[in-house]
């Protein structure tokens, strides 16, 4: 067979069996690769093909892919990403961490769009992927190590600054469910607990680097259309996120009566204004920094110098992150709120979890449910600073309380009992992030409900822009418009969010950041810009309508990777705060009544069987997904 | 008057690593974006470290060069390396006193910042102006400020600790 020349792909993907301690490297099928894009779409088709359902994923049976897409590493703005695909020990269903920094680009410049792990080493070991050159090392000196310390002792073993290294920290070693991957330090592949499968597996660490380069099929319409990016999102529509990072939106949100409070008990933080992007700036913002080959630079780069919180440099705190330490937990601190972001990091756990875990335990405390007895004599009392760094350890140590809390707020629930379900505010065992459907957008009630990896507000999309009245460039395939001609909790609404979460997928099987795609024509990176992009880099001749069709690939393969795991209709809900009234605050009364209406309406949409919510047999047959057929 | 030549500069503080500038360094020279290709070079270091390192066109492998391949563009005032001439000895490389002077991988010839012609790629998309292309007396005067700093940056460390 003649070798294919690859443009945008490397063409290789690589194979470790820790078990056997040995490695493999496969060459990729262009055709295949065309039909899946790359990312979470090929990285679907080879967990639903490869993991049979039903394994545990923190056993040797359970697979994990490493998944880059096209994109990147390459000039399309924000080409920084990689996706980590898994079962999750949180949630036990399809989970998708992505993650910045320079580690998906590295992977593909050491030679590979993809990294299986299969098995589990004998012992502690640490992959080095450099420059197609493989290796297991030991790594029992590493174990017991923050992120921080093992990147640092794994660049200065191979001399090599610039390597990326992802890492687990202390709760991917000690199993944490919700324990996070860190990659380039402060970067996060954070939900869903891959840093417990991987602690799992005995893996502390993989390096990656490399020297190659990714070279366009048509240099000058590639360099059109990255022109043309650049172009777009000089104006683009949520300029406060590259000028004042993602914190921005706390102060708008809390506004609106959108701040995530008290586990959920208010959409008002009365002390928001302490937790003011332009204050992070202002007092602890050493400098921005961003992602590879990210125009924007979300990222701030902070610390604080002295006090009881006193904070090394570290990238972060995000907005997710400060609303869960901050107005879930209701601390007014930004300095706690740094170093809680901090510790998450270097420990390597998701902030978002950890934070929503935390405020849970509060709201259980002030109800009664949980007392000193089962807080070490701790008052875990909404606004108690210190209990929230405290309990951060605990979780980590897993001591205390914080044994319980280190399994998530649903099986937390499960075992306090008592009424406690009613406060753990999770979608399938995955907390809620820091927005508020109730009063942001029914849209997104019907994202946290059917989102692959349970309650998220990025995957595939931050569904709430349709409702901002953006069509990120979906009109053309027919999306309901406009959003404000729509009934709420309507089917429309329903049919809605099948384009949203197709437009939000082009980025998951590219590689790319989803923050690119939101706006419309000319203000944003479209599928028909994306589709230029990739066919230019390619020399495939990509239409947005064929990118759009690989997009539901992944959807639906999602999806029957769910069903295999027991996930149907049935588990496509919300918890049943979201059916209450916000009591107060801007909000005031907003509500969620029902979503069946719109889960009807998905459904339907997708073209799945309105009864099981599943990929009908006739509908993977269209997609070219017939082995995937129940 | 004679014309006045304009030099690359770099903003650190403003520097977020996002390296587009290196990737569109090495895709309008070699038609491929890779880091290990380009000109510019984008250091990234722990804590807080982000700095473009560019050649500043001092020309001192001009007279390095055995083969006489290196010559000064009398229309940019940029270096620049003359294929046919350069045999890949890489004196060159070892006296720039900057450690930008490089031998390609690929073509194992000498290859340097040629300032494309006078347009800059890597100023031309840093989308934080963190590489500015100034007339020379500007940079000038920028350097000799960041020489006095590294120059003093041991007695302001003594008066840290003191």
């Amino acid at each position: 067979m003649e070798k294919h020349v690859w443009h945008g792909y490397m063409g290789k993907l690589l194979r470790v069996d820790l078990t056997a301690g040995k490695y493999s490297v496969e060459e990729l099928d262009p055709v295949e690769m065309r039909k899946y894009m790359g990312g979470t779409g090929y990285a679907a088709k080879l967990l639903y093909q490869e993991m049979p359902g039903g394994v545990d994923p923190l056993s040797p049976e359970a697979k994990v892919v490493f998944s880059t897409g096209p994109l990147t590493g390459t000039l399309c703005p924000s080409g920084g990403s990689y996706e980590v695909c898994y079962k999750s020990p949180l949630t036990g269903t399809w989970c998708q961490a992505r993650s910045g920094g320079s580690f998906g680009p590295k992977l593909k410049f050491a030679g590979f769009d993809f990294l299986v792990l299969e098995g589990k080493a004998a012992e502690w070991v640490c992959l080095h992927i450099v420059d197609g050159h493989v290796e297991i090392r030991k790594a029992a000196h590493l174990l017991g190590l923050d992120v921080e310390a093992a990147t640092d002792r794994l660049q200065d073993e191979i001399d090599d600054p610039e390597a990326s290294v992802a890492a687990i920290g202390q709760a991917g070693e000690n199993g944490v469910l919700y324990a996070c991957l860190m990659n380039d330090r402060g970067r996060a592949a954070g939900r869903g607990g891959i840093g417990a499968v991987l602690g799992a597996k005995q893996v502390k660490a993989i390096v990656v680097n490399g020297t190659g380069g990714i070279a366009p099929a048509k240099v000058d319409e590639f360099i059109t259309a990255v022109e043309q990016a650049e172009e777009n999102i000089k104006k683009y529509p949520f300029a406060a996120i590259p000028l004042m990072g993602t914190m921005c939106l706390l102060s708008q949100l809390n506004g609106g009566g959108m701040l995530p409070t008290r586990n959920f008990q208010t959409g008002n933080f009365e002390s928001a204004d302490k937790l003011s992007d332009e204050k992070l700036d202002r007092n602890y913002q050493i400098k921005r920094r961003g992602c590879f080959g990210c125009s924007f630079a979300c990222g701030r780069y902070t610390s604080v110098k002295s006090g009881p919180f006193a904070t090394p440099p570290m990238e972060g705190p995000e907005y997710e992150t400060a609303d869960m330490f901050g107005a879930m937990c209701s601390v007014s601190d930004l300095e706690a709120i740094i170093r809680a972001n901090y510790l998450c990091n270097i420990y390597g756990l998701d902030t978002i979890s950890t934070g929503n875990s935390i405020a849970f335990a509060m709201e259980c405390f002030e109800k009664g449910i949980l007392t000193v007895d089962d807080t070490e004599g701790v008052e875990l009392r909404f606004g108690n600073t210190e209990a929230v760094i405290a309990t951060i350890d605990k979780i980590v140590k897993q001591e205390g309380i914080g044994k319980l809390l280190s399994k998530g707020v649903k099986k937390a629930a499960e075992e306090l009992g008592r009424g406690a379900e009613d406060m753990a505010m999770h979608v399938k065992g995955m907390e809620l992030p820091g927005h508020e459907p109730r009063a942001e957008s029914k849209i997104l009630g019907l994202q946290y409900a059917v989102s692959s990896r349970g309650a998220c507000h990025m995957h595939p999309n931050w569904s709430s822009t349709w409702e901002f009245q953006l069509d990120c460039g979906m009109n053309e395939f027919g999306q309901p418009w406009p959003p404000l001609e729509v009934p709420n909790e309507s089917k429309t609404k329903g049919t809605a969010y099948r384009y949203v979460a197709l437009q939000g997928e082009i980025s998951e099987i590219l590689g790319t950041c989803i923050f690119y795609s939101w706006g419309v024509e000319g203000i944003c990176i479209t599928p028909k810009l994306y589709a230029e992009l990739l066919s230019s880099l390619t020399g495939w001749d990509v239409s947005p309508a064929e990118l759009v069709t690989a997009a539901e690939r992944s959807l639906n393969l999602k999806r029957c990777f769910a069903a295999r795991e027991g996930f149907t209709r049935k588990e496509d809900r919300l918890p049943k705060r979201l059916y209450t009234e916000i009591p107060n605050g801007p909000s005031k009364g907003g509500k969620i009544t029902s979503i069946e209406d719109m889960l009807d309406g998905y459904y339907e949409a997708m073209q799945w069987d309105l009864g099981t919510g599943l990929p009908t047999v006739a509908k993977l047959e269209q997609l070219d997904l017939g082995f995937a057929g129940v | 008057m004679a014309k006045e030549y304009r030099a690359l500069m770099s903003k650190p503080e403003l520097c977020t690593s996002c390296q587009r500038c290196a990737l569109w360094c090495s895709l309008s020279h070699f038609g491929e974006m890779n880091k290990s290709r380009s000109k510019v070079f984008v250091i990234r270091r722990e804590p807080a470290v982000d700095v473009p390192v560019t050649c500043i066109q001092c020309g001192v492998c001009i007279s390095a060069c055995p083969s006489e391949a290196l010559s000064r563009s009398s229309s940019t005032g940029a270096v620049v390396v003359d294929e046919e001439l350069c045999s890949g000895c890489g004196t060159c490389v070892v006296a720039c006193p900057y450690g930008v002077m490089q031998i390609d991988p690929v073509t194992m010839l000498a290859h340097k910042c040629d300032l494309c012609d006078g347009a800059p790629e890597c100023v031309k998309h840093c989308p934080h102006g963190a590489i500015l292309f100034e007339k020379v007396s500007r940079v000038g005067l920028s350097r000799r400020e960041l020489a006095a700093r590294a120059e003093s940056s041991h007695v302001r460390s003594r008066l840290a600790t003191s």
